[in-house]
């Protein structure tokens, strides 16, 4: 993983323009296309997200690639085992720079469930493998959570969020 | 049917040990003990019969390993359970891949997990487990694998032949619905064979159900089989209700086979969608799912999640249903069975799509009890076996339903069968809610830490993509001591490496969306 491709390409760039880089910035935080790559329960969530009562479309991030090479958003939606572990790297390093990984639900944050005494086949946490930029606890996150964890990526990489936060009233 | 199966293996067998067990206690009617000498013909008997293996599993009892054959029979129920006892240093037992195809997988599960060789096996190589692996995970004492074993591991390596190539389809592919991956050897763009390879969603479910009380595990289940959650969990508690000899009242009953029902409904729908989306047509996914998402909003009222439920408890539910939640489920019935019409007219009747699937990844009903498969597979080559039928459990043997069964076996009837189920399921919810009858909901006098008497139970449901069954072994503690499931999408899934033998490769993936194949289910 060390010789991978994300250390090279995130290096900043020698001659760096503001303005140009915050537009560019902008324009990718609203158009994010995220790889089809569905790995258990919460892969259903992630499609419900993406049909037409939460419609992920109205963030510009419905568009599901299927192939790494086309996509700069992987959501890793379910658990990682040792045997995918291998896989999830090489697609990872396909994606082009810029790109940036969601861990969605507990078992790609850290195992979930399945991280017990004795365990023997699942990877406890996806940030073990990858960098992970936006983590979404639940089992499974609801669509609107996953809808909110796009909202905090916009923000991560734009610096600044385009829609209003709800205040908890309790 | 039981006692003339008894009385013939009494009279062709010898050397075997069989009797009649309770089946209302143990959930099989009969117990048989073979020899390592005895144990193939026993199977062939079977296989005479025209039983199907509905399971193969291994139980380590530290001073022996007990290696347990499930039969049963499509068309009366009978279910056998044979044992074979073999020693645990070097454990070995005969092979019955010979007879039934299925036991291929089966063995090799069990080779990889408890170390068990198998004598004549063709390929006893690793379908589940990693590299890295250096014990047999569900042996109770930690034995190191084995050099022989270990050479094994890595061994999925395809050899490199003339004038064939190589896919990978998987793990990581749209229509392989999760991260299952088939190895197919290709000519041009004809299969010439293909293997599956699993294991990549393996969450340990059988380990984790020793190490936790049967109370611990009730949100398992929801997590092997997330489209039919309710199913798997009903799977589970009613196994252990008949391991305890818990008595459900009638409410409970009524509630659990409507919401099951309206799951079924549920993952019927998901399944429409992937299946026409692996056909290239995205459309009737967004109608699906606008029709799932009401089933969804129903079941989220009683059970408080929207897919993962953990809704059914040792001799009842969680909480009971309101007036709304009736409400809601018949304004869906109305409106589904609207939508079904419409579903006709976009999918059913589209030219299109028929010639995609009419005619294709064809089933014989003569292979059927090979693979031991069960479902829409099987109702599909016009074999009427519905576990709901012949071993009725919750409420289905108060509520008169009918079975759909296909003709031909081709995706085309799979695909039938399955969208005339969605109709029979709406009929059975409504019929349930009328009969729906007041009183309690939960069983009085659960106690909290179950512990139930020892011995074995199997005990099995129609989920959705067929016969998924339970075998616990308990040792009177809180914990099983062993848990195995038997589940559907597994022995169906056997049976597409030979339907997708010298097809087109877009062929097969139409056969393998047809399967409705849920990962977790199958690597457990």
């Amino acid at each position: 993983m060390g010789k991978g491709g994300f250390y090279l390409e995130t290096k900043d760039p020698i001659i760096k323009f503001a303005v140009v880089e915050k537009i560019l910035n902008l324009a990718r935080a609203n158009s994010l296309w995220p790889m089809t790559f569905g790995l258990a329960c919460c892969a259903i969530e992630m499609m419900s997200t993406a049909m037409a009562r939460f419609d992920i479309d109205r963030f510009g991030a419905g568009i599901f690639r299927a192939s790494p090479r086309q996509s700069d958003l992987m959501i890793v939606s379910g658990t990682v085992t040792k045997k995918m572990a291998p896989t999830l790297v090489t697609l990872y390093e396909q994606m082009p720079s810029p790109k940036w990984v969601i861990a969605m639900g507990n078992c790609a944050i850290s195992g979930g469930p399945f991280a017990f005494e004795g365990q023997y086949n699942v990877v406890e946490g996806v940030d073990l493998l990858v960098p992970v930029d936006v983590y979404i606890p639940g089992c499974p996150p609801r669509p609107e959570g996953l809808l909110e964890g796009l909202m905090k990526l916009e923000e991560k990489i734009t610096g600044t969020r385009r829609f209003p936060t709800v205040e908890q009233k309790w | 049917m039981v006692k003339k199966t008894l009385e013939d293996i009494k009279n062709t067998l010898q050397d075997v040990d069989a009797s009649e067990i309770s089946y209302a206690e143990r959930g099989y009617h009969l117990a048989i003990e073979a020899q390592k000498g005895s144990l193939v013909s026993v199977v062939e008997f079977f296989a005479d019969k025209g039983f199907y293996l509905a399971d193969l599993c291994c139980v380590d009892y530290v001073e022996y390993l007990e290696l347990v054959y499930l039969f049963n029979n499509f068309k009366e129920l009978c279910r056998a359970k044979v044992t074979l006892k073999v020693e645990p240093d070097k454990p070995v037992a005969p092979t019955i891949s010979h007879i039934y195809t299925m036991a291929h997988w089966y063995e090799r599960e069990i080779h990889e997990f408890f170390g068990v060789y198998f004598e004549g096996h063709q390929k006893l190589t690793y379908l589940f487990l990693h590299n890295g692996i250096d014990c047999y995970p569900l042996r109770k004492n930690r034995v190191p694998v084995t050099d022989d074993d270990k050479k094994l591991l890595d061994s999925f390596k395809p050899e490199e032949e003339e004038d064939a190539f190589f896919i990978n389809l998987g793990p990581q592919h749209p229509s392989t619905h999760g991260v299952l991956r088939v190895v197919l050897k290709m000519d041009g763009e004809y299969i010439l064979s293909a293997e599956p390879v699993l294991g990549y969603l393996h969450r340990m479910h059988e380990k984790m159900a020793e190490n936790r009380s049967y109370q611990q595990f009730l949100p398992n289940p929801a997590r092997m089989d997330y489209p039919g959650a309710l199913l798997f969990n009903l799977a589970h508690v009613a196994a252990v209700e008949k391991l305890c000899g818990i008595e459900v009242p009638e409410r409970a009953q009524y509630i659990r086979t409507i919401t099951c029902e309206l799951n079924r409904i549920s993952s019927h729908l998901l399944w429409i969608g992937a299946f026409l989306g692996d056909l290239g047509g995205l459309t009737p996914f967004l109608y699906a799912f606008d029709d799932r998402e009401n089933i969804l909003d129903i079941l989220e009222s009683a059970t408080g999640s929207r897919l993962t439920y953990c809704y059914f408890r040792f001799g009842g539910l969680y909480n009971d249903i309101d007036d709304n939640f009736i409400d809601m489920t018949k304004k869906f019935i109305k409106r589904m069975h609207e939508r079904l019409g419409m579903y006709e007219k976009l999918i059913t009747k589209n030219v299109i799509f028929i010639n995609r699937v009419r005619g294709i990844g064809i089933l014989e009903q003569s292979e059927v009890p090979k693979y031991g498969c069960s479902g829409p597979i099987i109702r599909s080559t016009g074999m009427p076996f519905d576990i709901r039928k012949v071993e009725p459990y919750a409420a289905y043997d108060k509520i008169d339903f009918e079975i759909p069964t296909g003709k031909t076996g081709d995706n085309m009837d799979r695909y039938m069968v399955r969208m005339k189920e969605m109709e029979i399921s709406l009929n059975i919810v409504e019929k349930a809610i009328e009969k729906l009858p007041s009183g309690p909901f939960n069983a009085e006098k659960v106690p909290k830490k179950l512990k139930p008497p020892k011995g074995d139970v199997y005990h099995a449901v129609e989920s959705t993509r067929g016969e998924t069954g339970v075998y616990i072994v308990s040792d009177e503690s809180d914990k099983p001591y062993r848990m195995r499931w038997r589940v559907p999408s597994f022995s169906n899934l056997m049976t597409f490496p030979a339907l997708a033998q010298r097809t087109l490769l877009a062929d097969a993936i139409a056969t393998m969306g047809s399967f409705d194949l849920v990962i977790p289910e199958i690597d457990r």
